[in-house]
């Protein structure tokens, strides 16, 4: 650190770490802009909703019935959350396991997605829990071995660790802890390597719950691949992701980006590799059908469904990655990945909610209170998100302030 | 576990293979195609040379400043107030100068947004953005007479304002020191370079100094638009979050 | 059916109820197969010629279990609302066949409730075990355990467990087979106010050889199939009939596989993930860690080479 530090005016801990440096007053005069304001909105009338959820119980706060007892935290927050965190897995192993080491500079801000998406995943599931406060039982008091959702939950709640973990680095250098960051710094492959398989799992495993459910699940859906499905969209979700994510956080945090680092071409790299991923998806669901021979169903009202899920969000963004990679389009690049995150969102939404119970007599829309409470959660996951790289060295690790990083 | 018949099982078996192998035969084609860049592009980027290893000789970076993505420096002094001034890669890049347009003692400057500008002599200006958030408590009077003053000393007589900061503690954030900041100057180099063509030694190949006002060697025509781009100022983007 | 002979059935149904329930033993109730049978897996077999649609049983499931009685329970009327689902405080619903034979055909019930599969999905679903088979039949549901997930619900195919959503603190609901009455040895609460003979409680090998007895008699006009012989793998609850099931309202789309089959390949997976994602993802880092070594030895050869 530069002499000079020891010139400058001293302040409290709080001042420095949480306030940016400023006083309380001014702090809080910074944090009124258009963004913040909007999110205090949404909160402000969210918060209200969740406490009426805890107070009232379901029936109360969602249009959940007996024929329809998943609905949207479980088919959006929980599903679609975790595919879209995949940004965490996917980029710490081709940074650390494949060695593509020009994409260190997204790894921390993927893995701070990831966390932050786990996260509020795990919350939209608490909220959808009938009883969230047995939430420990499946975990040391009662153990249903067969079931897919206990697997579900020891991968969920590990990997949430090892994604906190591998996030320990930057909030230690923000903190200046400088032992306990060379010891966390060391744990990078082991977790990266534990982080795969746990995601291999659990990814997969979202959409095992599934296959309890063949006379539910619409035939083009249901599939004993499921499994595979979900993971390999995991791979795409996440990379789109990261790209998504990238794009806005350096229109939001211009000063705090290192404007050396060529995130264009690191952009063109995940579009080249999410175009081959997208790629291998669609014929993989090609495979689906051809397996239950189910090629007659294309021609209903949801085979049609079924075929613009493949082809427009799947194929589509495929050919529109490789075009716009070869070309070095980035901005078609962009909205080609916050495309695919809408495909992801519209596949976890198709297979547990709009393809499942397909023939029911009663079917299932969301609630107001079930749409907000979802909103509210993803804002609070921004805003956190915010939070974090306004203080810690996420999106440039050149030690903005000048201490050494591994 | 869907239970097929052994009849409709034959057809969908054949299918699947058909499907497998289709697949096969189109994902070498794809795989190229995705992994490929596009010609015109890529003759384009062949006429670039090859980057050499910048010289972080050409630009040093004194240890006792505080160095802004625009190319400002501040260094706090022990009066409490806050000198400013540009870097030496800022110097280089513009070239020498008919005047500096300071702000006015007294008035307010912001972290990442304009504050001086840099007049040539051809009547182009560039501005530059200020590296910290305060008021303007004294500015360099000398620069009326020897703007040229900035270029050639920009870490000694050539510094610019020294400004009362309001919120530095903030602002050091998004500032760099050390190595951090020689890392930076380092890729900063190696980034011009690659939009050298050879033969102009506007860099001189065997490593010697750069000349003065690079971007007007480098791109005659919209020199003042390479220099935005580098201090930040560019029309669209003044830098700031 | 004629109504007085009906109203004569229901009165002694509900006379019997009243009788039987909540105490001593219900053996003496005609047609029953002996239930001493300890250990072995029990059943029930319904035979829906032979229910008279008097409801004593979901009389006798509510009065068991402290629930409010079933709506109309003394009006016929409840079978032309259309077919009624089970809830969280009525375990057991009959309803009345949608059949589609002449005006002259008797009228058919079914009796619905928790089929307590051999192999139960909710079982095999459940992360903590609130579900659990029990080696006699019925499938019992541990409130203190459940998360309230509703994974159950979602595996169920036939739609049995139900949710308290309108409690803050709820539970699922469904047929406990009267588990604690079978501990004593007696039978469930429907099967032993049964006025008809419809519900034959025993064991369960023992009723599916009565069944097949009954649908291959000499002049039967049986449906020659047992609804729930092999089912999802076999239920406890087994269904005989003279009309197509799904007149009935039973799924005719279940397989005989379990439930529980369909998720075992891919948790069968999960240790061999275990097992080669390691050495699998570390090979993987070697590799790249030795060509970027090479790399940057290359490189470095190339620079002093230069100079």
């Amino acid at each position: 650190m530069s002499s000079d530090a020891r010139a400058l005016p001293a302040r409290g801990w709080v001042t420095d770490k949480l306030f940016l440096g400023l006083s309380l007053t001014d702090y809080l005069k910074s944090l009124l802009t258009p963004g913040t304001i909007i999110a205090g909105l949404i909160m402000a009338v969210g918060i209200p909703v969740i406490i009426y959820r805890f107070a009232y119980g379901l029936g109360a706060a969602t249009n959940l019935s007996q024929t329809n007892p998943w609905g949207i935290w479980i088919g959006f927050d929980m599903l679609a959350g975790v595919a879209l965190a995949a940004g965490g897995y996917t980029l710490a192993t081709s940074v650390y396991i494949f060695g593509l080491k020009e994409y260190h500079p997204i790894v921390r801000p993927a893995i701070l997605t990831g966390f932050l998406g786990y996260l509020f995943a795990v919350l939209g599931l608490t909220a959808d829990l009938g009883r969230p406060w047995n939430l420990p039982v499946p975990l040391f008091i009662s153990w249903g071995g067969p079931s897919v959702m206990f697997e579900i939950a020891w991968c969920v709640v590990l990997y949430l660790t090892v994604l906190f973990l591998e996030f320990l680095p930057p909030v230690f250098e923000w903190l200046g802890w400088k032992k306990a960051l060379s010891l966390a710094n060391k744990t990078t492959i082991g977790l990266t390597v534990f982080g795969v398989i746990l995601s291999t799992l659990h990814q997969s495993s979202l959409g095992g719950l599934f296959l309890m459910a063949p006379t539910k699940l619409h035939p083009l859906w249901y599939s004993p691949f499921i499994p595979a499905y979900f993971f390999i969209s995991s791979i795409a979700a996440g990379l789109a992701m990261v790209i998504v994510e990238s794009g806005l956080s350096h229109r939001a945090f211009k000063s705090r980006v290192d404007h050396h680092v060529d995130v264009d071409k690191l952009v063109v790299g995940l579009a080249r590799g999410a175009s081959i991923v997208l790629f291998c998806y669609f014929f993989v669901k090609l495979q689906g059908v051809a397996d239950g021979d189910r090629w007659h169903l294309l021609g209903t009202g949801y085979g049609l469904w079924f075929l613009v899920e493949i082809v427009g969000f799947v194929l589509v963004p495929s050919m529109l990655f490789a075009w716009g990679a070869r070309n070095r389009r980035v901005t078609l690049i962009r909205w080609t990945a916050a495309w695919t995150v809408l495909g992801i969102i519209v596949n976890r939404l198709n297979v547990s909610v709009i393809a499942l119970n397909w023939n029911a007599a009663d079917r299932y829309v969301p609630s107001w209170m079930e749409v907000t409470l979802s909103l509210t959660l993803i804002t609070i996951g921004i805003s956190s998100f915010r939070w974090i790289v306004n203080r810690m060295p996420v999106l440039n690790e050149h030690e903005i302030t000048g201490r050494h990083h591994a | 576990m869907i239970p097929h018949d052994i009849l409709t099982l034959y057809s969908a078996k054949m299918l699947e293979y058909g499907i497998a192998i289709l697949f096969l035969l189109l994902f070498i084609p794809f795989w190229r195609f995705s992994q490929s860049t596009a010609t015109a592009l890529a003759t384009a980027r062949a006429a670039v040379p090859a980057r050499k290893k910048a010289e972080s000789g050409w630009f040093p970076v004194p240890a006792d400043r505080l160095f802004h993505q625009g190319h400002a420096w501040a260094r706090p002094d022990s009066d409490g107030l806050v000198t400013v001034g540009l870097d030496g890669f800022a110097a280089r890049l513009v070239g020498p100068l008919a005047s500096v347009a300071l702000p006015q003692v007294g008035s307010k400057v912001g972290q990442g947004e304009r504050a001086w500008r840099l007049m040539t002599d051809d009547g182009q200006g560039v501005d530059m953005l200020a590296p910290v958030d305060g008021t303007i408590a004294a500015i360099n009077t000398d620069l009326a007479k020897d703007p040229d003053a900035t270029i050639a000393d920009p870490y000694g007589k050539g510094w610019l304002v020294r400004v009362r900061p309001d919120r530095l503690r903030a602002n050091l954030t998004n500032l760099l020191t050390g190595q951090a900041a020689r890392r930076w100057m380092d890729e900063t180099v190696a980034g011009l370079q690659a939009r050298l063509s050879p033969g102009l030694g506007a860099l001189a190949q065997d490593g010697g100094v750069p000349v003065s006002g690079m971007a007007r060697v480098i791109d005659a025509a919209n020199w003042h638009g390479l220099a935005r781009t580098y201090l930040l100022t560019s029309e669209k983007e003044d830098g700031r979050a | 059916m004629n109504l007085n002979r009906r109203l004569f059935l229901k009165v002694a149904g509900a006379a019997g109820a009243v009788a039987a329930a909540p105490v001593a033993t219900a053996r003496a109730a005609e047609g029953e197969v002996a239930p001493e049978i300890s250990s072995e897996r029990r059943g029930v077999l319904v035979d829906t010629t032979k229910c008279v649609g008097c409801r004593a049983c979901e009389a006798a499931c509510t009065e068991t279990n402290r629930q409010p009685a079933p709506a109309m329970l003394d009006d016929p009327a409840v079978y032309t609302k259309g077919p009624r689902a089970m809830d969280t405080r009525h375990y057991t619903v009959v309803n009345a066949a949608t059949t589609k034979a002449a005006a002259a055909a008797p009228a058919r019930f079914i009796k619905r409730q928790c089929m307590h599969c051999l192999e139960p999905a909710c079982a095999s679903a459940c992360l903590v075990r609130a579900l659990n088979k029990t080696p006699t039949g019925p499938v019992e549901y541990h409130k203190d355990r459940c998360l309230g997930c509703r994974y159950c619900m979602v595996a169920c195919p036939f739609d049995v467990p139900k949710y308290e959503y309108e409690s803050p603190s709820p539970f699922v609901q469904k047929c406990t087979f009267c588990g604690d009455r079978q501990a004593r040895g007696e039978s469930p609460a429907c099967t032993s106010v049964c006025p008809s003979g419809a519900l034959l409680f025993g064991r369960r090998t023992d009723l599916v050889d009565i069944a097949r007895e009954r649908l291959y008699a000499k002049g039967s006009t049986y449906v020659r199939h047992i609804f729930g012989e092999n089912e999802v793998g076999g239920t406890s609850w087994m269904y005989i009939t003279d009309i197509p099931f799904d007149q009935l309202g039973l799924p005719t789309n279940l397989g005989t596989y379990a439930y529980s089959s369909l998720t075992q390949a891919s948790l069968a997976a999960v240790p061999f993930v275990l097992t080669l994602w390691p050495p699998l993802l570390m090979g993987l880092y070697t590799f790249s860690k030795r060509r970027a070594d090479v790399a940057a030895q290359e490189s470095g050869d190339q620079e002093a080479h230069d100079e």
